[in-house]
């Protein structure tokens, strides 16, 4: 069963800032998905031994198409998908820092 | 307008030029003005354009030039289809400021129709909820009892085709978005085989699963709004050609020799008797029609709602990483706490803007995405679902060796109160237990209601699902048109 610090542990993992005000709502989310583990035990009656399992929704493999460069987008489409820019290049806050 | 009206009959108003295109949008806003502050239908509206295409239709109708069937018809979004200059939220508070800056091609599609784009419509935050009390922007209601959800999460797409808003709509359906809304609703709705519509520029929920499809008042509606929007796609891998199938012209003979099988799984106890009643009805409908009728069983039903709620939420997972405050849009105040944290500020930024902009059901699938991945528990968890997610194809292949289309409803019970499911998410996950099944195997699916509900006959609707072999789009179509017509 899931603890707090599994779920601070996977919080952080996935990158979700918990504030005072998500802190409130921790014990819920605990609860929550203890329910919901607890309810996917059934599949554990499933005998899946000799199934292979299905890795997504198509049965297509290896799709090819030609190396031609195709000109779909203009850099200012790309850059507007970002929240900062500065004549026609992203800005982004420094990734490594000083220490 | 006329109360029930259809793409073809629009059509023959425009160009026996009874109404405008104009005069029939600016009718369709005026509408929307007076009635959706009850409904909250949608989330942004695009007016300023869609009378812009409207002119251009009407010109071209005055030019005696000849114009596609779907040309000035009114057409809305769900919020997470991109239209170019346009905000596309997905409902989510994360991207309240987000602008998209290309077309999805679903609306590139559309728009080569000449139809006229009206706005954008609300949904559970980014697709997740059944009720589409989710959207971190307002709740939408049912327009049969404002009382009660729209279903979800494409709700505000099936509330403004059921209100007369827009004539058609877009949504998508990843475990039953599209036919669940639709069938509370009392309008049909198609969620195609999976590849048979292109996703490109869908913000994506759970990629092995997701599908564009319509929501439309009529049958051959839906037939007509597929015809335009599917087919292969380079900007998606998955997406296939189906060659010149063309669903509209169903041929009643052919039709008619399709064989029903009745998944005896999809009868279950807790099932609303009105539901019940309904369904069986209209079996014995097809079976007096003369339809081969017969019970199948498609035995790992029981899994679906455990196996769709661990694949579901590992994609999620994946695919909600790029909503990271770097990427598409930022909440106002995460760049002032950040630009305080100094150093640090990029992954201040990372936890601020989700943990911020992200909605408890979000982060609840976020969560649960990361924990069935992580490593110690992803043999028990994904691994074993994805076995068991082929089990469920299987079924339905073995099935469709006897039958060629099968009949279910769409949901075990009519449309619920607001407010009812919103504290227990496993009684919210399963008002989509018939109809996630049907994603996890990847083939299509209608919902139609069983009989025609007028908005303000007191009753609220019951829809049933025709579901179908891959790529047979046509059988459940011309099945459903049949229906509709007898």
């Amino acid at each position: 069963m899931l603890s707090k610090k599994d779920i601070n542990h996977l919080t952080n993992l996935a990158r979700i800032g918990m504030d005072d005000k998500n802190k409130e709502s921790e014990e819920k989310t605990l609860g929550d998905l203890g329910r919901i583990l607890e309810y996917f035990d059934e599949l554990k009656e499933v005998d899946t031994e000799s199934v292979r399992p299905m890795e997504g929704g198509t049965s297509l493999e290896d799709v090819y198409r030609n190396d031609e460069v195709e000109k779909k987008f203009n850099t200012e489409a790309s850059v507007g998908q970002f929240p900062e820019s500065e004549s026609g290049f992203l800005k982004i806050p420094p990734v490594f820092s000083d220490e | 307008m006329k109360e029930s009206s259809s793409i073809r009959s629009l059509n023959r108003q425009f160009i026996k030029k009874e109404v405008s295109v104009r005069e029939a949008t600016e009718g369709y806003y005026k509408k929307i003005k007076k009635e959706d502050e009850a409904i909250g239908a949608f989330l942004s509206l695009m007016e300023e354009q869609a009378l812009l295409e409207a002119d251009r239709v009407d010109k071209k109708i005055k030019d005696g030039e000849n114009i596609p069937l779907l040309a000035g018809i009114p057409v809305a979004l769900k919020d997470n289809i991109l239209v170019k200059g346009f905000s596309a939220t997905a409902a989510s508070r994360s991207l309240e400021r987000y602008v998209a800056s290309y077309d999805a091609t679903v609306v590139e599609k559309l728009k080569e129709q000449h139809v006229v784009l009206v706005g954008k419509t609300n949904l559970d935050e980014f697709a997740m909820g059944g009720s589409t009390e989710n959207s971190g922007f307002h709740i939408t209601k049912n327009p049969y009892d404002i009382e009660r959800v729209p279903g979800g999460s494409s709700g505000g797409s099936a509330a403004a085709v059921a209100s007369g808003f827009v004539q058609v709509a877009l949504g998508s359906d990843t475990g039953g978005s599209i036919r669940q809304p639709a069938a509370f609703c009392g309008i049909v709705g198609l969620k195609p085989t999976y590849g048979s519509v292109s996703r490109f520029g869908l913000i994506a929920m759970a990629s092995s699963l997701d599908q564009i499809g319509p929501l439309t008042q009529t049958v051959e509606d839906a037939a007509i709004v597929f015809d335009a929007i599917k087919g292969e796609d380079p900007m998606d891998s998955t997406s296939v050609s189906l060659g010149g199938i063309n669903t509209v012209s169903t041929n009643v003979e052919r039709v008619k020799k399709l064989r029903i099988g009745i998944p005896k799984e999809y009868f279950v106890d807790g099932m609303e008797k009105e539901v019940t009643d309904e369904i069986t009805r209209t079996i014995e409908k097809f079976k007096k029609a003369g339809f081969s009728v017969r019970e199948v069983s498609l035995p790992h039903t029981k899994y679906a709602l455990s196996c769709y709620y661990i694949v579901m939420p590992a994609e999620v997972s994946a695919n909600l990483a790029r909503f990271d405050g770097i990427r598409y849009a930022r909440l106002p105040a995460v760049s002032a706490e950040a630009e305080k944290a100094g150093h640090s500020a990029l992954s201040e930024i990372y936890f601020r803007q989700r943990g911020g902009g992200f909605g408890s059901e979000v982060k609840r699938r976020v969560i649960l995405g990361t924990f069935v991945l992580s490593s110690g528990y992803y043999d028990a968890y994904y691994a074993k679902a994805q076995k068991v997610r082929r089990l469920i194809a299987d079924d339905f292949k073995k099935a469709f060796e006897e039958v060629d289309v099968l009949l279910a409803p769409t949901t075990p019970t009519r449309a619920f109160k607001i407010g009812e499911k919103t504290n227990d998410p496993i009684s919210m996950y399963l008002s989509d237990i018939f109809t996630m099944s049907v994603n996890l195997a990847g083939i299509p699916a209608l919902s139609l209601p069983v009989k025609k509900y007028p908005l303000d006959g007191g009753e609220l609707p019951v829809g049933f699902q025709l579901i179908g072999k891959h790529f047979h789009e046509s059988d459940v179509l011309g099945l459903g048109m049949w229906y509709e017509k007898n």
